[in-house]
């Protein structure tokens, strides 16, 4: 099917009319218009709306946590006790019109916040009849509760500049009452520069593009879409754009209305480097890129999509993806077991063999988030006895246990509402801090929702209070009662290194009634526990759940998650998954899922979650799905129709490569060939392999790059900027230096073929030229190390010592770099000077780092370079050093 | 933002949805300053400045315990620390600051600022953009402004951050982003940027490489414009050379080189050797230099942590860095900013076991310095309890502009993003004119 075709199916949409209007109540500014308007509005419905309307409850005002002028209103409304008990002090029942809440607004008395209201206008009549009447609360046992908002039109479409629309929005309650409100709402644009909306629904086309309106009332958050189109191309003038998948014709549908062409589909070559380090962090090899070109079938795209699935590079990168979702941050597990890296390797681990066997994503999540310390029936001793075994044989094996549960134990989830906040980010792609001090201003949560939602973790342990006595009689039995904390924990290390059980805290969910006990202190009212046994939580924006009938209540978030129509769970993972290959998100940023913040494609978002679903949570499926579509497969190079678009997938977008694959790649150019393959099949020493947050041999240029901190639920703690250290880093840096000089490296590879007496006494294998490498990489490392020491522990003596030490290798270094410099005339041009075919290693160089063949003049310009350089080992050097250099290597396109 | 965590740990993503929020955000009296402003237009001298230092307390410290003491407020508002005179008659600031009391004359202390953005991403981008923030586009950092307006020596850096920093160049391109330095000096002690610290290669063979490179990187020639990432990276492939073939920078990043008797004032603290570096980079010509000196987001255990922790380092280096400017004869060609995010609750928060101070926008203090300014004042007031400013406010958006007009830059320039847009440098802010009289 074409784009084209679907354009017609929307237009009938558009066309149809507003059915509902017939028992609507028509808006509050036309009810209260008379000055005899003798209606009594409520104040959940009206006054509400309305002190949100006129901007008191803002943060600049009432809204404030310390109020204005001694009055404070909930931020954004929605406590409408505490609302109601601010406002009543301002009223005067028996002289209405005397109300400070009359005066102040409408300047009769002086207003810090100016003039919001003029006396006899609709507003302020509603506000005085409702005085007149007693100003009566909201009462949630009588009166009626929100149930939508219906808003027309349901999508914008403009032409021109300055054309306008105006938007109706109809709010219904549960007692069946319809009432237009449009004068009530809040109302935002997401772009102002593709429309604006002012405060009465008027929406004004600006420059082109696509973006959202979003209408605010009481608890309903309605985007609305808008969309000028780019160029005429829209309609019967769209040209035809080949759709071979669902995403194709999702994407095109949303392309054609904007009047924006896709580019091309990208060449073989481009193709192979974009999906092999999409997919596994690793440059194809010198072979492959040949192979792949070579190859005539017309399948191969898709063929080498499901090789790259299949090998350890995609397990290792998801993998630290997923680690990066779930904040698997060694800083926050020191201490807690075993070794300070001992969680955080178990943890990657375990995600990292199930994302191997490619196991099912929501059976992934499981493990996580219903995650005890012990299996099902394991006893204390069993379960510290089973974690010596494997912390002192194979630690693999603890990829073998049922759950992970180290995503609880972090010190910075230890609260239940940073559990909540936690568990949101990572699974379903919501913030919901905002709500946990007031109403959440682009969403429809409310601090009541986030308290009750945060009651699901209320329960949740790590401790060694599980079982208090076999822990102590343990301590006991190892002798090491009454030493301090550090010695104690050493000692247990070392026994546990020996295979002995030792204590350990664990992850638990504690039992209702002890909890309670716990929670109310007070002796007296012990008789009282067992009347409140019902316990109850609500899932967010969803129904409430009896948390007295499930053992644990992370199984009933589990159980929600997994539903079909969960609006987070798989969205979440699905967005995840296109940013990585997409620049952005459907919805961006991409751990970002709120009302106010809707996908920029949602039949797009919906369809793939849908499918993700029916598929069983199949991650594979998803990747393949995804570099197997035409969208993926896109050239870089914008035409004049998607110049300008980010966010509608019309083109490949160059971005740099992530931190971890950007260190690995780096030293993947450069190494030898055998080793170079040896890369795609094996991941020793790979950035993308670290199981640790901790760096080593790579900490500076992974902290360069970007890597992710992993410390505050944010996908942004990685960062995907580029910068002049970035740089700087490639051009000029020991690392660089060190790994084009390397014994296992491609230029000492092709010295030492083509002339193994050159290669011997070649400048770089000199042992001054080494001794000086290694002092250099050991000042850098220990400079690093001393860096991150001082942000931590200013106060650290140590710091003073190393200093010492430090400055102290700096004075030998330099001594070496004068005796190493180059007193010595250039190698003249001896006899042994190799013969070499300079197009034939030009050709090389370029598959190795930029995956494909040389054009000619650049086959030219390079060969004429290496021909003339002094010696070929430097020649070849600075080749590879060039190359490294170009944008298009640091670059993904 | 990975330079010190914040008790919300929002970073500056969550902008994108603070549209919403800014309704309300223009009061009368703004209006009415900016139509008083306007009428003004075109007698504003603008300044002669020629680079500027820009320290962000992020976490957003207490204007009460430190600038803007109320001695008299009552108990539950004043905090522990009690205000000692300055050099300055009838300007006081707290106990803990003495180094700063004795050179006040060369500061103003700007006070009563305020916005109303309380998480600490968002005010960030407020104070370092000098505009409140909107969903749909990134402002560029003040930094990133400033060397797109001032030319800085092709050896140097335009724009360092020490040792990293939220700043960015928004939607003039990363281009205009800083060079992060990562690490932090120690006075006495060698410094060096990895990358730019000699490595061995000489300086023909950087050029002989870069020669190499000019041929071969030619994939995208043409289309860089398409892509804020390429055109970046260019820029960056240009200033890379320069840098690591002269010794400038070197020289300049090197606060080892300095004297004893000089550099001993500073102190043995990062934020003290931070206070050099910047010294000596806008005395080589670098144009923008940005300290980030974190921890001051004091919910809890503010007072303790303010005077063992915070306050002293802050004092001394500081001090340091105002008598240093002026011994060099840079405090008129350097206009120096101090600022947080925002201020802290003037009431004192009940928070086990040792209370602190919270989140505070209305009312703040900000620091300024050099190029023109006349220190040894107070801008600026805040009411009673420091709770709201006492007269007009003063925005973020005038202490940025007024930095602006000090290095001689019309605040009131417009830029186009990358759609044609236009965006005027500071869109709702004027000079203000008393920290130049």
């Amino acid at each position: 099917m074409t784009a084209r075709r679907s354009l017609f199916s929307l237009a009938a949409i558009l066309s149809a009319s507003w059915a509902l209007a017939a028992d609507v109540i028509p808006d509050a500014s036309q009810r209260f218009a008379k000055e005899d308007a003798a209606e009594v509005p409520e104040f959940r419905r009206h006054i509400v709306p309305l002190l949100g309307k006129l901007g008191c409850n803002g943060r600049a005002c009432h809204g404030s946590f310390q109020g204005q002028g001694g009055f404070r209103l909930s931020l954004f409304g929605y406590d409408f006790k505490m609302d109601h008990e601010g406002l009543k002090e301002r009223l005067d029942v028996d002289a209405p019109a005397d109300s400070y809440a009359l005066q102040k607004p409408t300047l009769i008395e002086p207003h810090e916040g100016g003039k919001r209201l003029d006396v006899g206008s609709w507003e302020y009549r509603m506000l005085l009849n409702w005085i007149k009447d007693g100003a009566k609360p909201y009462d949630a046992a009588t009166h009626a509760d929100f149930v939508q908002l219906h808003v027309e039109p349901q999508e914008i479409q403009f032409r021109n500049k300055g054309e306008s629309a105006q938007l109706n929005v109809v709010v219904e309650w549960t007692d069946g009452t319809r009432e237009d409100v449009t004068k009530l709402c809040r109302f935002q644009s997401n772009n102002e520069q593709v429309a604006t909306i002012d405060r009465n629904g008027l929406v004004v086309s600006n420059d082109v593009g696509d973006t959202h309106v979003v209408v605010f009332f009481d608890n309903g958050v309605m985007p609305i879409p808008v969309l000028r189109p780019v160029t005429d191309l829209i309609g019967p003038k769209y040209p035809q754009v080949a759709t071979p998948t669902k995403i194709d014709e999702l994407v095109a549908h949303k392309l054609s209305k904007l009047g924006i062409v896709p580019s091309g589909i990208c060449g073989d070559a481009e193709f192979l480097r974009r999906v092999s380090l999409d997919i596994t962090g690793t440059l194809p090899t010198e072979s492959e890129v040949r192979e792949f070109i070579a190859d005539g079938s017309p399948d191969k795209r898709s063929q080498k999509i499901d090789e790259l699935l299949e090998r350890p590079g995609y397990a290792a990168w998801w993998t630290t993806k997923l680690c990066d979702f779930t904040g698997n941050n060694d800083n926050v597990m020191n201490n807690i077991f075993f070794e300070r890296d001992t969680p955080a390797k178990y943890w990657y681990n375990w995600i990292h063999a199930r994302v191997a066997n490619n196991t099912p994503y929501d059976k992934l999540v499981e493990g996580i988030v219903v995650a005890n310390s012990r299996e099902e029936g394991e006893s204390f001793r069993d379960f510290t006895q089973a974690m010596a075994t494997i912390y002192s044989g194979d630690q693999q094996q603890f990829a073998e246990r049922s759950s992970m549960p180290f995503f609880w134990a972090r010190q910075n989830v230890r609260q239940p509402t940073e559990k909540a906040l936690a568990f949101a980010y990572s699974f379903m792609g919501v913030r919901i801090q905002c709500a946990e001090c007031h109403k959440h201003p682009f969403d429809q949560w409310t601090q009541e929702d986030y308290n009750e939602f945060t009651k699901f973790f209320t329960r949740v342990q790590f401790s060694n209070r599980r079982d208090l006595d076999a822990y102590n009689a343990l301590v006991k039995e190892l002798g090491v009662e009454g030493r301090n904390g550090n010695d104690q924990r050493n000692q247990f290390n070392r026994l546990a290194r020996e295979g002995k059980a030792v204590p350990l805290s664990e992850v638990f969910v504690a039992p209702l009634s002890s909890n309670n006990r716990r929670q109310t202190p007070n002796r007296n009212n012990r008789n009282n526990n067992n009347r409140t046994s019902i316990v109850t939580a609500k899932l967010l924006g969803d129904e409430v759940v009896n948390l007295s009938e499930v053992p644990d209540p992370r199984s009933a978030l589990m159980d929600w998650l997994r539903e079909q129509d969960n609006p987070y769970f798989a969205k979440a993972f699905v967005n995840r998954v296109w940013a990585n290959y997409f620049n952005v998100g459907i919805v961006e940023p991409p751990d970002d899922l709120n009302l106010a913040n809707p996908p920029s494609n949602a039949a797009l978002l919906d369809w793939l979650a849908e499918e993700f679903i029916a598929r069983g949570f199949d991650m594979k499926w998803l990747h393949r799905e995804i570099c197997n579509s035409a969208a993926y497969q896109r050239g870089w190079d914008p035409n004049e129709t998607n110049r300008l678009d980010e966010r509608n997938f019309s083109r490949a977008v160059p971005r740099r490569l992530p931190a971890e694959v950007a260190v690995d790649v780096l030293a993947q150019a450069t190494l030898s060939d055998a080793k170079n393959a040896e890369m795609v099949h094996k991941l020793d020493g790979r950035a993308i392999a670290r199981t640790t947050l901790r760096g080593g041999n790579n900490a500076f240029a992974l902290d360069v790059f970007g890597t992710s901190t992993r410390e505050s639920n944010c996908d942004c703690d990685r960062s995907m900027e580029a910068s002049l250290l970035q740089t700087i880093y490639i051009r000029n840096d020991a690392d660089l230096d060190r790994l084009l000089s390397s014994r296992d490296g491609w230029v000492q590879q092709i010295v030492a073929e083509l002339n193994p007496r050159a290669a011997v006494r070649d400048d770089d294998n000199s042992r001054g030229s080494r001794e000086l490498r290694e002092l250099v990489r050991q000042y850098d490392l220990q400079e690093t190390r001393l860096a991150e020491l001082k942000q931590r522990q200013p106060d650290n003596p140590r710091i003073k010592q190393l200093e010492e030490r430090q400055d102290q290798m700096k004075k030998q270094i330099d001594r070496l770099r004068k005796a190493n410099a180059p007193n010595d005339p250039p190698a003249t041009e001896t006899a042994d000077k190799p013969k070499f075919d300079a197009e034939n290693l030009v050709t090389r160089a370029y598959l190795r780092t930029l995956s494909r063949y040389p054009n000619s003049e650049e086959l030219t310009s390079a060969s004429t370079f290496l021909n003339e350089s002094k010696d070929l080992g430097t020649g070849l050097k600075d080749l590879m050093w060039a190359l490294l250099n170009t944008k298009e290597f640091i670059v993904n396109h | 933002m990975r330079t010190s965590r914040t008790c919300d740990g929002v970073t500056r993503r969550d902008v994108v949805k603070v549209g919403v929020l800014g309704a309300t955000g223009l009061t009368l009296s703004n209006m009415l300053r900016l139509e008083s402003a306007a009428s003004e237009q075109g007698q504003a001298i603008l300044g002669q400045a020629k680079s500027a230092i820009f320290i962000n307390l992020t976490g957003g410290p207490t204007h009460l315990d430190t600038f803007d003491p109320k001695p008299n407020a009552p108990d539950e508002y004043r905090g522990e620390f009690a205000p000692i005179a300055t050099n300055v008659p009838g300007m006081e600031i707290s106990e803990h600051l003495p180094k700063l009391a004795g050179c006040a004359d060369k500061f103003a202390i700007v006070r009563g600022v305020s916005h109303t953005l309380a998480a600490h991403a968002l005010g960030q981008e407020y104070v370092v953009s000098g505009n409140r923030p909107i969903p749909s586009l990134q402002f560029p950092s003040i930094g990133s402004v400033v060397c797109r307006e001032l030319e800085a020596p092709k050896d140097l850096p335009p724009f360092v951050a020490v040792p990293r920093t939220n700043m960015a160049g928004g939607f003039l391109g990363v281009k205009y982003n800083p060079l992060n330095t990562v690490s932090s000096p120690t006075v006495g002690r060698s410094f060096a940027v990895r990358g730019i610290s000699s490595s061995g290669n000489t300086v023909d063979d950087a050029r002989r490489r870069a020669q190499l490179l000019g041929n071969l990187d030619v994939a995208f020639q043409g289309k860089e414009s398409s892509s804020q990432l390429l055109e970046g990276l260019d820029k960056f492939g240009e200033q890379a050379y320069n840098l690591v073939t002269s010794d400038t920078a070197r020289s300049a990043f090197d606060i080892g080189q300095e004297s004893p008797a000089f550099s001993q004032a500073f102190g043995s603290t990062a934020f003290g050797g931070s206070c050099l570096l910047a010294l000596r980079l806008v005395e080589a010509g670098t144009r923008f230099v940005t300290l980030t000196y974190g921890g001051w987001d004091t919910h809890n255990d503010n007072w303790n942590r303010l005077k063992t922790r915070l306050l002293p380092p802050f004092d001394e280096g500081l001090a340091a860095l105002f008598n240093g400017l002026a011994e060099r004869g840079l405090l008129d060609s350097t206009v120096v900013m101090v600022t947080g995010e925002f201020g802290r609750t003037p009431k004192i928060n009940s928070r086990p076991p040792s209370p602190g101070r919270d989140h505070y926008p209305r009312c703040m203090f900000m620091l300024m310095a050099g190029g023109g300014i006349r220190g040894g004042q107070v801008v600026g007031e805040s009411d009673d309890k420091a709770t709201a400013p006492k007269n007009d406010a003063i925005t973020p958006d005038d202490v940025a502009a007024s930095l602006y007009r000090a290095l001689g830059i019309d605040h009131t320039r417009e830029y186009q993003t990358s759609s044609g847009r236009p965006i005027m440098i500071v869109r709702g802010g004027n000079p203000v004119s008393q920290l130049f009289s």
